[in-house]
């Protein structure tokens, strides 16, 4: 069964980012444009991993996070957080609230790809089949 | 392994790259209300970049050095306050996350240039707003014409210029830079004890130049190029709005 990660981001630009760096990987993503998005998303697809901003309309990724964290079927989802803000005390917050790994934009896609791996297998999607050769005469 | 970790042993953990030592340290003087001008003026005259980015903020109205009627750095600091050395402070780490994200996302050099020497906009144009407010408040305004947003954008999402049909994606993608680029300020802010929330980008196309300094706080233009793409990036901040 190929993996599910849920990115949950405001910007599309970032979600497209994000699905052109795993294309070549066997895994299903799932897309978010807010916390209150991205915890529907999270509950309903159990992903094996969460990419999460932080700065977001409507929920920010902090509040996501903390929420996440209580429930007890979703606080094991690994969690990357993937954003521009890498300010003292909002780091160390989101580190006591159990985020596995931080990716500061802007980011480049073999580093997003790294952070992945550290955290779930990875796996390239197989090469299609080859065409069978014409018998030879 | 979560965690007690301090600031120090997250960023080795994560792989944080290391902040701009001079940025962070006039960041920390301006946030202290009773910092000393002589002081301010020692870090500021030590940096050639920095005095000339002071004194074009305190000359708004100037063309040219020739122009300037405020020409020591000394004479800025008194005429002009600690407003316009925070929104120096606050533009240099803004700017390198401008440079990075080109060099990042777009695999360009983008160079810093002097606004005088830039084309200068015409017409319509993209316009993005990132308002902040808290311990410090203002607004970073982001402008490109519409060629320069198009090639930004196809080259941040990886396709050519012409299979962006949607100024939705041109503006979500132009958004997100300026996203990239005021999280990175707003982290050394934060860091210095200027705490404040970012809103939302808000992206528009627009005709109007005119770029207003909130009340009681300092200005700075900025202009960069990289090949055909200009852009234009205003600072204003005041930092005891409260």
């Amino acid at each position: 069964m190929p993996l599910k990660i849920l990115s949950v981001d405001d910007s599309r630009t970032i979600r497209l980012i994000v699905g052109r760096a795993l294309r070549a990987y066997d895994c299903v993503l799932c897309e978010a444009a807010n916390g209150e998005e991205g915890l529907a998303a999270a509950a309903r697809e159990k992903p094996d991993l969460i990419l999460l901003d932080v700065t977001m309309p409507v929920m920010d990724g902090v509040t996501m996070l903390t929420k996440l964290k209580e429930d007890p079927e979703l606080k094991t989802i690994p969690v990357i957080m993937l954003t521009a803000e890498s300010g003292r005390d909002n780091v160390i917050h989101i580190a006591r609230l159990g985020v596995r790994d931080y990716l500061v934009k802007p980011f480049k896609e073999e580093q997003l790809i790294e952070k992945i791996s550290r955290n779930v297998t990875l796996q390239k999607k197989e090469a299609a089949p080859a065409t069978a050769a014409a018998p030879l005469a | 392994m979560q965690d007690g970790a301090s600031y120090q042993e997250l960023s080795r953990r994560y792989g944080f790259a290391p902040k701009p030592v001079s940025a962070s340290r006039l960041t920390q003087l301006v946030s202290r209300q009773d910092s000393d001008l002589d002081e301010l003026a020692k870090v500021i005259d030590k940096d050639p970049s920095l005095r000339k980015r002071l004194l074009r903020v305190a000359n708004p109205d100037a063309e040219n050095e020739a122009e300037y009627a405020i020409e020591t750095v000394e004479d800025a600091l008194m005429r002009n306050g600690m407003g316009c050395v925070l929104v120096l402070a606050m533009s240099t780490p803004l700017a390198q996350a401008l440079v990075k994200s080109f060099q990042t996302m777009l695999s360009l050099k983008l160079e810093d240039i002097d606004p005088f020497e830039a084309e200068p906009l015409d017409g319509e144009h993209l316009l993005g707003t990132i308002s902040f407010s808290g311990k410090v408040v203002g607004r970073v305004h982001l402008r490109m014409n519409l060629a320069s947003a198009r090639a930004v954008a196809a080259g941040i999402l990886g396709i050519s210029a012409g299979e962006l049909t949607d100024t939705t994606e041109i503006k979500d993608a132009a958004g997100e830079l300026l996203n990239i680029m005021t999280g990175n300020f707003k982290s050394n802010l934060c860091d210095a004890g200027l705490d404040c929330r970012l809103q939302t980008p808000e992206m528009k196309l627009s005709t109007d130049f005119h770029t207003p300094s909130v009340p009681g706080g300092g200005l700075e233009h900025l202009a960069f190029r990289a090949g055909k793409i200009q852009l234009f990036v205003d600072v204003t901040a005041n930092p005891w709005s409260d």
